[in-house]
């Protein structure tokens, strides 16, 4: 029995850990989704299924990760940077996720194979979305570090260095898919109206995880604005 | 039958200080604890000698305080009066702090003994027997204490920020910092000690003396400090909360020390008033004392119950943030005890924890307790004052 009130006013568990928690698994997600989309670009279609399966599981725990989190933060929490902005970022973050488990169910339903010339574009895109998410990762680390240190400017620039790095890989991989589009539109005589509508959507849905990597770095950059 | 009377306020000011001991230890430790610069173990050790030391050494002024400023003695003149008023006071303290610690309400014991002796001293000789003065200088002191807490914890935790943190090496920069805080708190315990106090006493001097004694205490102090930090190796951002790791050891004591200079009142000072109005006048050192070893008693007994379960909570606190927070709830709760101003030390460490949290220094901070405090405040004086009268009518009718 405790009459002094020191200990209800720390969180047994900080909302930044189960930031980077999340993280975590976002990169897990991402990562394992590259290395089987490498391998379906190479029309290995035998191990996609269970990567589909592992991907959605991964969805799952991160969702109750995000949910407990946001549980946690009833109105009277306060936190070093915007609640609002934290939220916002947890949100995208997730929906990486959501976008990673849509292209996977998309690539089980159907396995569309990659016309020849169009593959390395096809795995240069994947490969750039991927290096978007770990840029985004990397930024989130910084920024758990400009929190331990008591926002040095120092620490500050190099977070916003890392931010400008995601927003560059996502910019590249904008005007690879802009190529594998142009491309694709090119060969449709060639391609059957449904291969064309697969090739469109999948170049489409590696993007969407990306353009959320962006946006978790735009809300990164809103939290540490002076 | 006034032994009878002695042998309660023994009793129940033993019991108040065994729970002040007991729960307050969370205070000054959970952080240190928290944050792993020290185990169980020795917070339990460090906090009942500090304490002790604290009350024996400072705790002068918030007893006086308590027992002659609150109620004018010469509106209420019957010794007999005083001394049952004194012993109710004791007694509703005692029984409110045992039923907010049962119900884990933030009641703090000052606000209760105060509002006790408050109670009796109305009842007994209407308004003008309260010395309304004190009751003001007291009242705003609940209010400035986790304020100044809060600004002090604000601005040690920003100086970490930019002279530690933010420097081209902040390894080498808290090699300068730790030992230059090592030297200002061990200058203002001793200033503390010489200043108005039994120890003062007994040293020829002014304030110039005592003030340049102490701060050649902190030179001294901050010497050895400084070679001890020196040898703490590591790098980056990890040797900074290394170094505050040792650092917090001092912090802790600091704020054992004034925790038990300004809370060993609240069970001493009625006891005292009582005994010397039954028998007679007994020296203020040795009640001091047992008051003292009341509180460590508690703490050996009880305290690792309490900051276990405290403790458990405060799992991601880093050694500069417990630094910062022990730094300025000790510093105030150590001024307010020279000034004789008896104030709640567990309001002042949260004000500290807000302090930190303004200061962006944790990640988040419930600020829910803050209603609960306000509210508790509101609710202790009123229940408190009846509990008292009502215990001192029926003291009347007993004896």
């Amino acid at each position: 029995m405790v009459r002094v009130p020191i200990g209800s006013i720390y969180r047994k568990k900080s909302p930044i850990e189960g930031l980077l928690e999340h993280m975590k698994k976002v990169r897990e997600c991402v990562l394992l989704l590259k290395e089987g989309v490498m391998k379906y670009f190479d029309e290995d279609f035998s191990s996609f299924h269970e990567i589909t399966n592992k991907v959605s599981e991964i969805e799952h725990e991160a969702d109750l990760i995000k949910g407990n989190i946001r549980a946690h933060l009833p109105s009277s929490i306060l936190m070093p940077v915007d609640k609002k902005y934290f939220l916002w970022l947890l949100r995208e973050e997730d929906a990486i996720l959501d976008h990673a488990e849509n292209l996977a169910q998309l690539l089980d339903l159907r396995h569309t194979k990659i016309p020849e010339e169009l593959k390395n574009k096809f795995k240069e895109h994947m490969d750039l979305v991927s290096q978007t998410v770990e840029e985004m990762e990397k930024a989130i680390i910084k920024f758990k570090e400009l929190l331990d240190m008591g926002f040095p400017s120092r620490i500050r620039d190099e977070l916003k260095q890392l931010i400008h790095n995601v927003h560059r890989k996502e910019w590249e991989a904008d005007r690879v898919r802009y190529e594998i589009m142009r491309d694709i539109y090119k060969m449709e005589d060639k391609l059957s109206p449904m291969d064309e509508y697969h090739l469109l959507k999948i170049s489409d849905w590696v993007d969407d995880i990306a353009d959320h990597a962006e946006n978790v770095a735009d809300w990164l950059r809103a939290m540490v604005a002076k | 039958m006034l032994l009878a009377l002695i042998v309660l306020a023994i009793f129940a000011g033993l019991y108040m200080a065994w729970s002040i001991g007991s729960n307050d230890v969370a205070n000054s430790m959970s952080t240190a604890v928290g944050a792993k610069a020290i185990n169980l173990r020795q917070a339990l050790i460090i906090a009942s000698i500090l304490n002790f030391l604290g009350a024996i050494l400072v705790g002068k002024h918030v007893t006086d305080t308590i027992k002659n400023k609150i109620i004018d003695s010469s509106v209420i003149s019957n010794p007999d009066a005083i001394l049952l008023g004194f012993l109710a006071a004791l007694l509703s303290a005692a029984l409110f702090v045992t039923l907010s610690t049962w119900k884990e309400l933030p009641v703090s014991t000052t606000h209760a003994i105060v509002g006790g002796v408050a109670g009796f001293g109305l009842i007994e000789g209407g308004m003008h027997a309260i010395k309304w003065k004190t009751i003001e200088m007291v009242t705003l002191s609940w209010i400035l204490s986790p304020i100044a807490g809060m600004v002090i914890a604000f601005l040690v935790f920003k100086l970490i920020a930019k002279f530690v943190f933010s420097s081209e090496d902040p390894h080498r920069n808290a090699e300068i910092f730790g030992p230059f805080f090592v030297g200002l708190t061990i200058f203002i315990i001793i200033l503390s000690i010489f200043m108005k106090t039994r120890v003062g006493a007994y040293v020829e001097g002014g304030i110039i003396e005592y003030i340049a004694f102490s701060f050649i205490a902190g030179i001294i102090a901050s010497i050895p400090s400084y070679f001890l930090i020196k040898k703490i190796k590591g790098k980056g951002y990890e040797i900074v909360e290394k170094i505050f790791k040792r650092l917090q050891i001092v912090t802790s004591c600091y704020v054992a020390f004034s925790h038990g200079a300004n809370d060993v009142a609240n069970a001493a000072a009625p006891v005292m008033v009582v005994i010397a109005l039954a028998w007679h006048r007994v020296s203020d050192f040795y009640l001091l004392a047992l008051g003292g070893l009341g509180i460590a008693i508690g703490i050996i007994t009880w305290g690792h119950k309490v900051i276990r379960t405290v403790g458990s909570r405060i799992t991601s606190l880093t050694n500069t943030r417990g630094f910062s927070i022990d730094f300025g709830a000790a510093t105030v709760v150590l001024t307010a005890s020279k000034l004789g101003m008896p104030i709640s030390t567990s309001h002042t460490v949260v004000g500290a924890v807000i302090g930190v949290g303004l200061a962006r220094g944790l990640e988040a901070i419930d600020l829910s307790v803050v209603k609960k405090i306000v509210y508790s405040w509101i609710f202790t004086l009123p229940a408190t004052m009846v509990t008292s009268i009502l215990i001192y009518m029926g003291l009347q009718i007993i004896f």
